[in-house]
């Protein structure tokens, strides 16, 4: 029998379960069968030479105000306590429209761009020069459910892929000894929608996140099971010996080969993973960069940190959450912005600035790719007495790093705050971007589900060159 | 003006001159394109994702149709154009762009544009429906089986694959080993692995008969198939097994999904109901028409009521429900068209949800269509009665109990209520006679003083509580108890007599409970199945006092300074030992000092139906003589009579059962939800709510051409049937796509991968069947012979080609996530045969910050009861994924998952090694061997032969047994649990 035929056949056969389209990445053919050995270097998506090779997405769960952070609105000075909204409550609002309300805090410019920053970032404000501004997000929701699926994978519903599983499935991992796609959500409980954010949706399991929640799952056997910790080398050893005698009775069956090697990956990784989470061999000069000296910034700085020594050790995507679920503790602020907005700000402003200057001294900024972004803004009325509510009219994104055009600007939210102006940007043109800075095509990026080439930009999506370097 | 004109005379010359060209295509690429580009897009085009007034311009269609008010412009005539006069700026309110104008040279070109005809040639798309003339829709060939020359009888199947013809990759060859079969056959119909001496016994059968002629021996085999086949479809693993290919298909979970996953109790009937309905083989139309409308087809079988859970299997956004209900309503119904056209058409109708489909013949008035047959129902619990007798009883009562309620007098005055009045009658002759207990102990949690009087009362006195707990006990009560009494009595130390101590005389009874103490029992508490009282202050009734709210309570206000009384009858009546004591307790919690001044209690033996407090209109009717009662006290008993007795009926009644569906009357969460009349669905442009175009009416699919494409000339008012009517068009004979559909998912469940590689979708996006003469062969079959699934697998799993050595590459793989789970369970002789019922959580449930719990996965304790039930039973948690049943691609459940992929990654393999699971079911594993043989050699042999289905060789028996040796039994079935022989199926 020839092996040779048959083995082009499977190759094709995997071509065709793709969809027909272009080549298939090698981490798909791993993916939909084992085709090749995991870890290998991808191939076969990048259309043009990438600006950055890895991305740190922070996302802030809850819907950022922009009138109180990065977008100042005199206007709003000016009309405040007037009832100028909508008398009908707006589809997705959680309640009736107030009075316009100012914004408690004061803006000063930053920088040589002039960014205006509240007095809510005075550590990021240092660093806005590295920064580029998306001033007039929009979305087509005002819903924490739908909104973080649009955020997170372009998309109001349930079972899509997200940007990271997107881009795990498009160019694989830079290491083979630590997973593609790490996500660090806030210890204090998942955001909206659990697990829905982190989805590989109908991208293979491979390509699902990696969630960190003080342990990554299974990597070790638990301490009860003291036959599996004593019996660890030798029983992988048998294993292994066991699987290549089984795979020599088909050479040609290379599902085989791929659990073969994914093992040994998976030996590597436990080798390599505790080593990347470990954060006591950081100065005490660094960790206070993050404020891990300090209670209100310990644990986002934590975070931040974790993120930049797995981005460094080659994870290409770690998504890093600022609050959880829920009315307390997170970015979503209804019942006061003058007293629950300042300690959000403040827990993640000196860690996200440490951050940025820490990638730019190791000269990982140049490669790198930060995001900092959230599900909606917040309305310029009030709620309640001082409280803000949903808003998916315009909000704020801002990126940094590999590629991106420091100190720039996009887009004008109108004189409230309401809705975008001009230069309206969708998550689709977010995400766009940022394929492109990586080094792909966002139209070419698709996988075949229930007869649709999916894509994580639907049928929309624009690079932003406004943005870029 | 004259200047003006004459200006602009001369730019024209100067853009004529300069362009010095015809206005032609290019004339628009190089002068036009770029000023819309530039200042009109921004607002008018779908890179933006702004159509302002309706209107884009950056195709030619946009203009054509033009916006809200109409063409934007008209070749030919600048003049007369829109657009012209926009940016013109002659009327302010439409002056465009509304912040710069346009440059008087821009605006020139537009004009000279115009005039010359306005060519464009950005011919967006026209939107023309594709050709019905398409393989999936043609009617189903019923098509000649091939004929193998040579061969005498050929298999169905296999004289198909035989043909030069076939492009499938499939073809009957050599037959695979018996072991390599039986473990083909069994994890396709069952999802386990054949136990040893099952092997041994289909080895004995395969055996049987040498091979004289490969004639003879393939008949044979044949014969052991048909017979293994039949054994596997009778048992009830089987519908376990295809249930869940079912659920994967149609994204069905026990969780919401979204912001708010909350568990859904009830999701667990319908996942019964189709495991068995497989079981049952029930056929495929009748499947497909109790799911969609079993209330209409069978409405006398109210025990097959959870078909309905297939309207109710997708996700579900609790907090879009509340505050953004026009976007969630449009959403959610979107989900379930898609959801029921993939399953059971493969067609993906959701795809002209915005504009006509752009690659199969589906207007977009045909989704609409569709839109209006789900658009009145809503996502919730449906209430049922499983015993047909009590759905009929509960239907009565129900009827009796509002026609009470309603003073419905032509109900209250039938044959069947004077029954029941002359019944209830009867035990009115005389009052119930009440015995007053004299309380030997009572206490005050509050700290008020309380005195004992000589009545048999408690009066309370000194310093009033702000809230009261006063507990009574009793000795030497009556021996039988029907019902208790309580009396709240005026005194004069009482403000306004009281009864209550309250400023204004008013008392708050929060809670009302009965308790019985035997020698050193603990307390039993007496369950209190109604209350009465012959007064209740407006909102705060006597009910309160037994819903086991502290925050509702009785209350009297305004009718203070006089005594009144409540009676609590007793569930059942209760027989007290002459030993026991009898414990009463009266909370009144409500706060603010409304405590009852004076309490006494009283008990009766009596007919419960004697001792209940009649309502004043029911008492002054008893008070006269039968024959001088007039209509209206006629009417007054009767009422009483028969709200009474179908209170009493219906709380005899075993409590109603309820499943997660979709349905026109539904509860969520407690709270019942209606949609009275359904909802009127308008064609929106562009799918955008803002844009509603004409009412559509309930339909299916135009290019099903064998079929009426709308059910009916004017709307159908009530929402089943408009259910019923699309069931009926799914499962007619005529609808190919229904038959192509189903044979092609059973093919694909088989061989790894459809005839038509893409079971969702049949259309054009689709992946063509390799060979369309098979499948509609298959489908005509299947249709023809009862719809039965059973026979379908019949025929497939006897084929030669089922059973050929070819290892045809997408045929076989990984085992499952459900495959290696439950067959671990059986090697370790952990699996638990238990069918249905609740879901079994393969998770600790905890508070969560809102109304989503915390799901921990790892705290999960694998000796729990019920840990090994097989997996369809696990509760699946649409956004908090099991960890480990997500690395062996079990789906995420918030989409479609018509198939399967099977990944391999380090993770996978980190998962298989150290999960919990593997780890205390190989600790299992091994106990099982050391009972099952003494010498450790032959702990080896059968450990293999468990998981192997063979004996090990010399070298593995020396390597496992000196393992084993070493690190125990555990080890080894670790070891041999992530071997691949046991991973996958060949």
């Amino acid at each position: 029998m020839n092996a040779m035929p048959f083995a082009l056949g499977r190759r094709s056969f995997l071509r065709q379960l793709g969809g027909g389209f272009g080549a298939v990445a090698l981490t798909d053919l791993l993916a939909r069968g084992g085709e090749l050995a995991p870890g290998s270097a991808p191939a076969g998506r990048r259309v043009h030479r990438p600006k950055a090779r890895r991305v740190i997405q922070l996302f802030m769960n809850g819907g950022v105000s922009p009138m109180d952070t990065f977008d100042p609105k005199p206007e709003l000075s000016r009309l405040h306590g007037q009832k100028l909204g909508p008398k009908e409550k707006p589809e997705g609002q959680t309640g009736d429209c107030g009075a316009l309300m100012k914004s408690p805090f004061e803006f000063r410019q930053y920088g040589q761009c002039g960014r205006w920053v509240s007095s809510l970032f005075p550590h990021v404000a240092q660093r806005v020069d590295d920064l580029a501004f998306l001033m007039a997000m929009t979305t087509k929701t005002s819903v924490h459910g739908p909104g973080s699926y649009m955020m997170n994978t372009g998309f109001l519903l349930p079972g899509f892929p997200c940007l990271g599983a997107w881009v795990s499935y498009a160019l694989g991992n830079l290491a083979d000894n630590l997973p593609t796609f790490v996500v660090l959500p806030d210890p204090r409980g998942l955001p909206y929608n659990q697990r829905g954010n982190f989805s590989a949706g109908f991208l293979p399991a491979v390509h699902q996140a990696t969630v960190y929640e003080g342990a990554i799952h299974d990597l070790f056997p638990k301490e009860r099971f003291g036959f599996a910790r004593t019996s660890e080398t030798d029983g992988l050893a048998l294993l292994q010996k066991l699987n290549r005698s089984h795979a020599a009775q088909d050479p040609t069956d290379s599902r085989l080969e791929a659990r073969v090697t994914a093992s040994e990956l998976a030996a590597k990784m436990q080798l390599s993973a505790p080593e990347a989470f470990d954060l006591s061999r950081e100065s005490a000069t660094l960790r206070a960069l993050y404020g891990l000296d300090q209670k209100h910034t310990e644990d986002f700085g934590r975070r931040c940190l974790l993120a930049r020594r797995l981005a460094e050790r080659g994870v290409r995507f770690v998504q890093v959450w600022s609050g959880p679920q829920g009315a307390v503790n997170n970015w979503d602020n209804h019942g006061s912005i003058p007293k629950e907005l300042p300690p959000m700000a403040a827990s993640v402003d000196q860690p996200i600035a440490g951050l940025l200057l820490d990638l730019k001294q190791r000269g990982m900024l140049d490669d790198t790719l930060v995001i900092w972004t959230t599900e909606f803004g917040r309305t310029p009325f009030a709620q309640g007495g001082d409280g803000r509510d949903h808003n998916g009219g315009t909000f704020v994104t801002w990126l940094a790093g590999g590629g991106v055009q420091g100190g720039s600007t996009h887009g004008h939210s109108d004189a409230w705050g309401w809705k975008t102006a001009s230069g309206t940007t969708w998550c689709y043109d977010l995400h766009a971007t940022i394929l492109h800075l990586l080094g792909l095509d966002h139209t070419q990026l698709t996988w075949r589900h229930n007869g649709l080439d999916r894509r994580l930009t639907d049928v929309h999506g624009r690079v932003l060159h406004e943005i870029l370097a | 003006m004259l200047i003006n004109t004459w200006l602009r005379f001369s730019i024209l010359l100067l853009a004529l001159r300069g362009s010095a060209a015809p206005i032609d295509d290019a004339f628009f690429r190089d002068r036009i394109e770029p000023i819309l580009q530039q200042r009109c897009f921004e607002c008018h085009s779908h890179t933006a994702g702004k159509m302002k007034g309706s209107l884009t311009l950056d195709s030619r269609s946009g203009w054509v149709n033009g916006g809200k008010s109409g063409a934007a412009l008209v070749p030919g005539q600048p003049e007369a154009s829109r657009l012209i006069q926009a940016i013109r700026r002659g009327d302010p309110d439409t002056a465009m762009p509304p912040k710069n104008p346009l440059s008087a040279g821009e605006i020139q070109l537009l004009e000279d544009w115009i005039l010359g005809g306005a060519p464009d040639p950005r011919i967006a798309v026209v939107s023309k429906l594709s050709s019905t003339d398409w393989w999936s829709l043609r009617p189903l060939r019923t098509g000649v089986v091939p004929k193998t020359a040579g061969q005498a009888h050929t298999h169905p199947i296999d004289g198909f694959l035989s043909v030069p013809a076939n492009q499938s990759g499939l073809r009957p060859g050599r037959s695979a080993t018996a072991r390599t079969v039986l473990r083909r056959l069994y994890f396709d119909l069952h999802g386990l692995a054949p136990l040893p001496e099952e092997l041994r016994a289909f080895q004995g059968e395969w055996d049987a008969t040498p091979a004289d002629s490969s004639d003879a021996r393939e008949q044979h085999e044949q014969r052991v198939m048909e017979r293994w086949a039949d054994r596997l479809l009778a048992h009830p693993r089987y519908g376990e097994r295809w249930a869940r290919h079912w659920f994967d298909t149609i994204h069905f979970a026990d969780t919401h999904g979204f912001e708010h996953d909350r568990i859904r109790q009830n999701a667990w009937r319908y996942r019964d109901y189709v495991i068995a309905a497989f079981n049952a083989d029930i056929p495929w139309d009748r499947f497909v028409r109790e799911q969609l409308a079993v209330d209409v087809f069978y409405p006398d079988q109210p025990q097959r009521t959870p078909a309905l859970g297939f309207l109710g299997a997708g996700p579900y956004d609790q907090s879009a429900a509340g505050t953004a209900p026009m976007a969630f309503e449009v959403t959610d119904r979107d989900d379930l068209i898609v959801q029921t056209m993939a399953a059971f058409t493969s067609t993906t109708a959701g795809c002209a949800r915005c504009h006509d489909h752009k690659f199969d013949p589906i207007p977009q008035r045909d989704y609409y269509a569709l839109a209006a047959v789900f658009a009145g129902v809503g996502k919730g619990d449906i209430a049922f009665d499983s015993d047909p007798a009590v759905g009929r009883a509960r239907a009565r009562w129900q009827l009796l109990a509002v026609a009470a309620e309603k003073t419905n007098r032509v109900v209250l005055e039938s044959a069947e209520a004077a029954e029941i009045t002359a019944a209830w009658m009867a035990t009115q002759i005389e009052p119930a006679v009440w015995k007053i207990l004299s309380p030997t102990e009572f206490t005050s949690a509050g700290g008020a003083t309380l005195t004992a009087r000589d009545d048999g009362s408690v009066l309370s006195g000194g310093k009033r509580p702000e809230k009261e707990t006063l507990t009574l006990f009793f000795k030497d009560t009556a021996t039988q108890l029907t019902a208790i009494r309580l009396e709240v009595m005026t005194d004069d130390s009482l403000p306004h007599r009281g009864p209550g101590r309250y400023d204004n005389g008013n008392l708050h009874l929060s809670e009302f409970e009965l308790w019985l103490t035997e020698g050193k029992l603990d307390p039993r508490r007496i369950a209190l199945r109604r209350a009465f009282s012959d007064f209740d202050q407006e909102g705060w009734t006597i009910s309160h006092s037994l819903d086991g709210s502290e925050g509702t309570a009785w209350g009297i206000h305004p009718r203070v300074g006089e005594a009144h009384r409540a009676v609590f009858v007793l569930t059942e009546t209760l027989t007290v030992p002459a030993t026991a004591r009898l414990k009463v307790v009266v909370k009144q919690l409500h706060g603010r000092g409304h405590v009852i001044g004076r309490a006494r209690i009283a008990v009766t033996p009596d007919d419960a139906e004697r001792a209940v407090i009649l309502p004043d209109a029911v008492v002054a009717a008893l008070s006269i003589p039968e024959a001088q009662r007039n209509e209206s006290q006629r009417l007054a008993l009767a009422t009483h009579a028969v709200r009474t007795r179908a209170r009493v009926e219906l709380s005899r009644l075993p409590p109603i059962q309820q499943v997660y569906a979709a349905g026109r009357d539904v509860s969520r969460h407690g709270e019942r939800a209606s949609v009275p009349t359904p909802r009127e669905i308008r064609v929106l442009r562009r799918g955008e709510l803002s844009l509603p175009g004409e009412i559509a009416q309930p339909g299916a699919l135009e290019c099903v051409t064998a079929l009426p494409p709308r059910f009916a000339g004017e709307a159908m008012p009530e929402e089943s049937q408009r259910r019923a009517a699309l069931a009926d068009w799914i499962a007619s004979p005529d609808n190919p796509l229904t038959w192509r559909s189903i044979a092609n998912r059973v093919w694909h469940y088989h061989f790894g991968r459809g005839l038509a590689d893409s079971p969702n979708d049949l259309g054009r996006m689709g992946n063509p069947p390799a060979y369309p003469e098979l499948l509609d062969w298959l489908a005509a079959d299947f249709r023809d012979h009862g719809g039965s699934l059973k026979r379908l697998h019949r025929m497939i799993v006897t084929s030669a080609t089922f059973r050929t050595a070819e290892a045809t590459p997408p045929r076989r793989n990984r085992l499952d996530a459900e495959s290696f789970r439950d067959t671990v369970l059986n090697c370790a002789g952990r699996l638990d045969s238990t069918m249905g019922g609740p879901a079994v959580m393969h998770f600790t449930l905890g508070p969560g910050i809102q109304v989503t719990p915390t799901v921990d996965y790892s705290a999960h304790d694998w000796d729990n009861p019920g840990a090994g039930r097989r997996s369809i039973y696990r509760m699946v948690y649409r956004n908090i994924e099991d960890p480990f049943m997500a690395a062996l691609d079990f789906p995420d459940a918030a989409q479609l998952a018509p198939t399967r992929p099977f990944s391999t990654s380090p993770l996978q393999a980190l998962a298989l090694w150290n999960d919990d699971f593997v780890l205390r079911l190989s600790e299992r594993f091994g106990d099982r061997l050391a009972s099952m043989a003494a010498d450790s050699a032959d702990r080896v042999r059968a450990a293999v032969r468990l998981v192997w289905l063979r004996d090990p060789t010399e070298e593995e028996l020396h390597d496992l047994t000196s393992y084993s040796a070493q690190h125990g039994l555990a080890a080894l079935g670790r070891v041999l649990f992530n071997s691949d022989e046991f991973l996958f199926v060949d």
